[in-house]
């Protein structure tokens, strides 16, 4: 399965190389310090971790097909829209951007490899244990913890054993977000060629940097957060804990202070990507590249100062809550200034609409409409109607699925042939395109009318009056889980018997590792490094 | 050798201000209240 040969051989197996020269086999995975190695292990985690959220959505689904309870019981629902968000947001999205951050960002800039090659092999491999203990605790006393991805207090207080497993899992996912992100700053502070200087790099560099910093600042929030509720359930504290004299209110301020950035953290290097595709089937430079890394900056600063947008209805002065207000509508001027220059492109560009066009194309199209729906919640008297329903589901889908994943996927046909040396069955890739764009957009738009009928998220049952926008989600439900199996089979046929790539597939591309590297890239790249001054 | 240095003395820097965060957040609310 290795998507990368060696063409310098054993003489050159010097410094971050576990292979060749190193193990064979599965140690070759488990020792490997080399960029590409890693970030391939984690593209394919990500995929598992794809996978098993997306059967806990299938049996979210399946129980919401119909009103009454059918296959699960409410408790075990709840159980499953905790880990199906858990999973999804630290297990299949994070993960796949680091890994792209390192299949790409040291090719990109011109470095041999990441700056703590050794580090880089550690921020992966305490991913599997991080999501054992997340899955292990379905079958622990009390399974899996039923409180929301969110975590809130005081329910994580009452909960079993399950909630132990998931802060500690939290905690390992914590620390290897961080030590990817340290990893990542300095490589691109550090480690870039002569002449690549920050402004030339491509905007997929800039977006990472900038959830680097994101990442460093927010997660050991999260992580001091769980920590207390830790305390609070086991040593005698009272942080949350109403009974104690905690406040449970102070948890979701802690937690959405991390939570809000959060949301940029994914979307940022989502960003990147399309900033990256876009242009090379338009066979047009970037439009505004200053403008998008200044953009891409005020989005990151603004997320510190938006959190409590998703606090309105648990109480707060007016003029907070106009505060957050103001504050959450003043994002979507980079964010506007962003889509701006994504169109602008286009226009009058040379576009053909190969799949990882297609799906930036759909990216842009969808979470356009996931941030006008982020702008209808941020005002406050909508949201205090809307707040905890299928729109505030809907919304945040367009953003996470049809932001975060289209544009993963548009990375992975656009890098697959770089990655793999060989070309993806491009009538697989549309087919793929248009059945998730179908069904995504069957699965979700409809819950926008559902949540503005009253329906509550997170719950099993639900009257009548629901049934007809539920049904047709679960069907869209169905067909897109199915049709990532698609997805699954264009990869595996690409890697097993795709016709060989060329060494820059896409007129368009231009940045290092379509101009100065062969097709695959050979095992060690840019050593020594070229010179681009 | 000198590359090396300076990646540590980055990695140093970010971890430092990483732990900062974590220790603070929860110092800030155990010892100073609420």
């Amino acid at each position: 399965m290795s998507a990368v040969i060696d063409t310098h051989g054993h003489a050159h197996d010097h410094g971050h190389g576990g292979h060749p020269g190193g193990y064979g086999g599965i140690m070759r995975w488990i020792t490997t310090t080399n960029h590409k190695d890693i970030g391939t292990m984690y593209l394919w985690f990500s995929f598992a971790m794809f996978s098993v959220g997306g059967v806990m959505a299938m049996l979210i689904r399946a129980e919401l097909f119909s009103p009454g309870l059918q296959i699960v019981n409410p408790d075990f629902f709840n159980q499953l829209t905790t880990m199906h968000g858990l999973i999804m947001v630290f297990g299949a999205i994070m993960p796949a951007f680091v890994g792209f951050a390192n299949w790409l960002i040291p090719m990109q800039i011109g470095a041999p490899d990441m700056a703590f090659a050794r580090m880089n092999n550690w921020s992966f491999w305490i991913l599997p244990f991080a999501a054992s203990l997340l899955i292990i605790s379905f079958f622990v006393p009390g399974g899996a913890p039923g409180v929301g991805w969110t975590m809130y207090a005081p329910l994580t207080v009452q909960m079993g054993v399950g909630m132990d497993l998931t802060i500690f899992a939290v905690h390992l996912l914590g620390m290897s977000s961080i030590m990817g992100s340290i990893n990542i700053v300095t490589t691109i502070l550090n480690m870039r060629a002569p002449g690549m200087t920050l402004m030339r790099m491509p905007l997929f560099c800039w977006t990472w940097l900038i959830t680097g910093y994101l990442l460093i600042a927010v997660m050991p929030v999260l992580a001091g957060a769980v920590t207390m509720t830790l305390t609070d359930r086991h040593f005698g504290t009272s942080f949350f804990n109403a009974a104690g004299g905690g406040d449970p209110v102070l948890y979701q301020h802690i937690f959405w202070f991390f939570g809000h950035p959060e949301v940029y953290i994914i979307a940022l290097p989502a960003f990147g990507v399309v900033s990256q595709v876009i242009p090379a089937f338009s066979r047009k430079p970037l439009f505004g590249y200053a403008s998008m890394v200044y953009a891409t900056s005020a989005i990151a600063i603004l997320s510190f100062i938006v959190w409590a947008h998703h606090m309105y209805t648990v109480g707060m002065p007016v003029t907070g809550q106009l505060f957050f207000m103001y504050a959450t509508t003043l994002i979507a001027v980079p964010t506007g200034v962003k889509v701006f220059n994504w169109v602008a492109t286009m226009w009058k560009g040379s576009l053909t609409f190969e799949t990882p066009m297609l799906f930036a194309c759909g990216f842009l199209f969808l979470f356009t409409l996931g941030g006008f729906t982020g702008l209808v919640l941020s005002l406050v008297p909508i949201d205090i109607q809307l707040h905890d329903t299928y729109y505030v589901v809907a919304h945040f889908h367009y953003v996470m699925v049809a932001g975060a994943l289209f544009a993963a996927f548009a990375g992975i046909y656009f890098w697959l042939p770089k990655w793999t040396g060989k070309m993806y069955n491009e009538k697989l890739g549309q087919i793929h395109f248009w059945l998730t764009m179908i069904f995504f957009n069957i699965t979700f738009f409809v819950q926008h009318f559902a949540g503005l009928a009253g329906m509550p998220r997170r719950i099993p049952d639900y009257p009548l009056q629901f049934e007809t926008w539920n049904k047709i989600s679960s069907i869209g439900a169905f067909g897109m889980g199915l049709s990532q199996l698609v997805f699954l089979y264009a990869v595996v046929q690409c890697i097993r018997s795709g016709a060989k790539a060329p060494d820059k597939p896409w007129e368009g591309a231009d940045s290092l590792e379509w101009t100065h590297l062969p097709t695959p890239v050979p095992y060690h790249t840019f050593d020594p490094q070229p010179d681009l001054r | 050798m000198a590359a090396v240095s300076r990646n540590a003395k980055t990695g140093l820097i970010l971890a430092s201000i990483a732990l900062a965060w974590f220790v603070g957040v929860i110092v800030k609310y155990w010892i100073m209240g609420r």
